[in-house]
């Protein structure tokens, strides 16, 4: 099955070899096989098309598991931050190194802490609605860094992002109460005058008692 | 479990059997693949487990299923029942216990009677151990039996994709076949409810205190 220039080929090789490191990493001495199936080239498409690269950095990442009380590796490779051009939604992506799979892929919302890993300023642990197979799973994630600078860059990025959501959603809290607070007047005023004379009145007894409590406060003081 | 030849998912599946002594790697390697996890704990396998393993490439997504076989005596069950419509293979040895690669050309053997003619990966496993017992130079069976063959760490990922890479160009015929980025779909949103946070971090505490699996200064790449 050999072909004819395959012992010279081998010779070479043979000699190039050393103790520390396999030759030729990548020669391939296997038998000519017929394949068994023929495939065609298809699109590529990584999901990531529409969004802006906010972080990217090489890690290490571990899921905890509960049952066994222990960290467990998930992948090494890149851990990125991803903003949606048209949605703005930011998530984090982390592919494994070399086969490119997906090992985290979850959105970062306003409710997510980060919080130093104990003993290792390396690392940092969070806890996320996972959706790396296609179906969201909770999970406990840790992940490590080469160096305390990335794992910091990493902390405060998403500090700052979850700042700044928890802002936009106070922001919009405050602006559905207003809403809130307009249809409820639009509604009294369609109620017509009757109810709105009630309404009317009712503040004033209440401040009346405001200022008795005052008064009572003020005396006791001064006894 | 699927079944020799039948296609369970709508993209091309193959039966790949992997074989070798008791304690070479051969479920921590698929375990790997399967999850990310480094498994340190010996478990034997008894008889066969099969694990379906998905790789996405320039040419679509393919499976293998991986027919993990006990390499212990005692444990191996149907034993060349498990080859029987195998379409590719891996025979790993551990290169610092020599006998287990003695013993390659019997596991060799023993799969090529059942399964002629298939694209086979000669893995050397734990090169990260520093005392290696079977030298790089020294593995030379498969020059002889034509297989390919890759030192691999399962511990430290070195070269952990190239066995299924170099599988998959030889089944599909096409050397340029490469791994690309699987489609990272849009998570949902999720209505976060205080009872489930609050649980949530009280897991959190309790996993802050263990203490990483390698929790030391070692490179990774």
């Amino acid at each position: 099955m050999a072909s004819t220039t395959e012992p010279t080929a081998l010779k070479r090789e043979e000699e190039e070899e050393d103790d520390s490191k396999p030759s030729a990493e990548d020669e391939d001495t296997g038998a000519q096989i017929a394949p068994i199936v023929k495939l065609q080239e298809v699109a590529v498409t990584t999901g990531e098309e529409n969004e802006d690269v906010l972080l990217d950095l090489k890690a290490k990442l571990y899921r905890f598991d509960k049952e066994a009380n222990q960290w467990k590796e998930r992948g090494v490779g890149m851990v990125k931050l991803l903003k949606h051009k048209e949605t703005s939604k930011i998530r984090l992506v982390m592919r494994q190194n070399k086969t490119l799979k997906i090992c985290a892929n979850h959105l970062v919302q306003p409710t997510m802490s980060v919080q130093e890993h104990q003993g290792n300023d390396k690392s940092c642990v969070w806890h996320a609605a996972d959706f790396s197979d296609g179906e969201l799973k909770q999970e406990t994630f840790c992940i490590r860094f080469p160096s305390v600078e990335n794992c910091k860059s990493f902390k405060d990025k998403i500090e700052e992002i979850t700042e700044s959501l928890s802002k936009v959603s106070v922001e919009s809290a405050e602006e559905a109460d207003a809403a809130a607070n307009l249809i409820e007047k639009l509604s009294v005023e369609e109620k017509g005058k009757e109810v709105k004379t009630e309404t009317k009145e009712e503040p004033a007894p209440k401040e009346e008692k405001k200022d008795e409590t005052e008064k009572d406060e003020k005396s006791g003081d001064d006894k | 479990m699927a079944l020799p030849n039948q296609q369970t998912v709508d993209y091309p599946s193959f039966k790949l059997v992997i074989v070798g002594d008791g304690g070479t790697g051969k479920t921590t390697f698929v375990k790997r693949h399967l999850t990310g996890e480094f498994e340190k704990k010996y478990e034997p396998t008894i008889g066969v487990e099969v694990h379906p393993l998905d790789f996405f490439t320039n040419c679509g997504k393919i499976r293998f299923y991986c027919w993990d076989t006990a390499g212990q005596e005692k444990f191996g069950g149907l034993r060349d029942g498990y080859y029987i419509h195998g379409q590719c293979a891996i025979i790993m040895f551990d290169v610092t216990a020599r006998l287990t690669y003695k013993n390659v050309p019997t596991w060799h053997r023993d799969l090529c009677r059942v399964c002629e003619n298939i694209p086979i990966v000669l893995c050397g496993n734990k090169v990260d151990v520093k005392n290696r017992q079977v030298k790089a130079k020294q593995v030379t069976f498969h020059r002889k039996k034509n297989l390919q063959y890759y030192e691999i760490s399962a511990k430290s990922n070195y070269n952990f994709e190239k066995p299924f890479l170099y599988l998959a160009r030889k089944l599909s015929g096409d050397p340029n076949l490469h791994f690309v980025e699987s489609p990272a779909l849009a998570p949902p949103e999720v209505q976060i409810d205080l009872v489930a946070q609050q649980q949530h971090e009280a897991e959190l505490a309790e996993a802050v205190a263990q203490p990483l699996p390698d929790d030391d200064d070692d490179a990774f790449d």
